[in-house]
């Protein structure tokens, strides 16, 4: 069985998309919308904080629930790191997708003054790949061991780690 | 209106709803006019005031007023003026409609890899 198509949902998605990439041609590098109608938008790191206001304030927006705070690494690439925010508008019952890049020195401006929620997804992301947010409150580890040294979600920390337990 | 309570935990019913959104909407638009008139941000949210805007002026029941807005209580729509208010101030110093600051690497947003 294949999940079947919804393509009224599609075309509301790739719109708003759209609308959003006008308002904010500075910081918008792409707009994307996955078959399984999830709207991302590609942003340059600079425009962190003016993005996630925006889709926090607008009033055709109001994104107002920091759903998850992730990054992945792929280590190939030059800016390695991907910073994925996933927000959830509770009047509009819709979900998007905004993903940042960034190297392993370059900090990245914090989303706390934007969504509290962030304060440990960031102290998670600083801990497991060793993304540096600029202005956190209180960026220190969160899951690892208190004096392990190296971030272990990145695509180079073995599997089993360097210290035997 | 003449309820006791929003419902909602830290909203309280706002007496005089039509003046508040009037003085939230005149400010609003008196902040928009800073911006350049053919960036996209003040054509769609003046938009959206003027359409706000005119209903206030229209409608003098709460209730009905709620109904034609169409976006929960007066006292969340209220929440929302303002927070365009502040995202429009906010918006003066991004100045987010100028071309692009920079473009990725060509290889930044390929999927599959």
């Amino acid at each position: 069985t294949v999940r079947p198509k919804n393509e009224v949902e599609q075309k509301q998605l790739c719109a708003f998309g759209e609308y959003v990439a006008e308002i904010l041609p500075k910081y918008i590098q792409q707009v994307q919308v996955t078959c399984f109608n999830e709207l991302e938008l590609l942003i340059h790191p600079d425009g962190i904080i003016p993005v996630l206001t925006f889709l926090r304030d607008h009033t055709n927006a109001q994104f107002k629930s920091l759903a998850d705070l992730t990054a992945v690494d792929v280590p190939s690439r030059q800016y390695r790191f991907e910073i994925v925010y996933n927000l959830l508008s509770l009047r509009f019952n819709s979900r998007i997708r905004v993903k940042t890049y960034t190297d392993e020195l370059t900090p990245v401006d914090s989303a706390v003054p934007v969504h509290q929620a962030a304060n440990w997804y960031e102290r998670e992301v600083w801990d497991m790949y060793g993304v540096f947010f600029a202005n956190h409150p209180d960026l220190r580890r969160i899951l690892t061991d208190y004096g392990f040294e190296g971030h272990p979600f990145r695509k180079d920390f073995p599997l089993s780690g360097y210290v035997e337990v | 209106s003449l309820q006791t309570t929003t419902g909602l935990v830290g909203l309280a019913v706002a007496e005089n709803p039509h003046e508040r959104l009037r003085i939230l909407y005149t400010k609003i638009l008196g902040v928009l006019q800073n911006i350049p008139k053919d960036a996209a941000y003040r054509k769609y949210t003046e938009q959206i005031v003027n359409e706000r805007f005119d209903l206030v002026k229209k409608e003098t029941d709460v209730q009905k007023l709620q109904d034609k807005l169409n976006s929960g209580q007066i006292e969340e729509v209220i929440v929302q003026a303002e927070n365009e208010l502040s995202l429009a101030r906010k918006m003066i110093q991004w100045k987010p409609w100028e071309p692009l600051v920079e473009e990725p690497p060509s290889d930044q947003w390929r999927w599959p890899i």
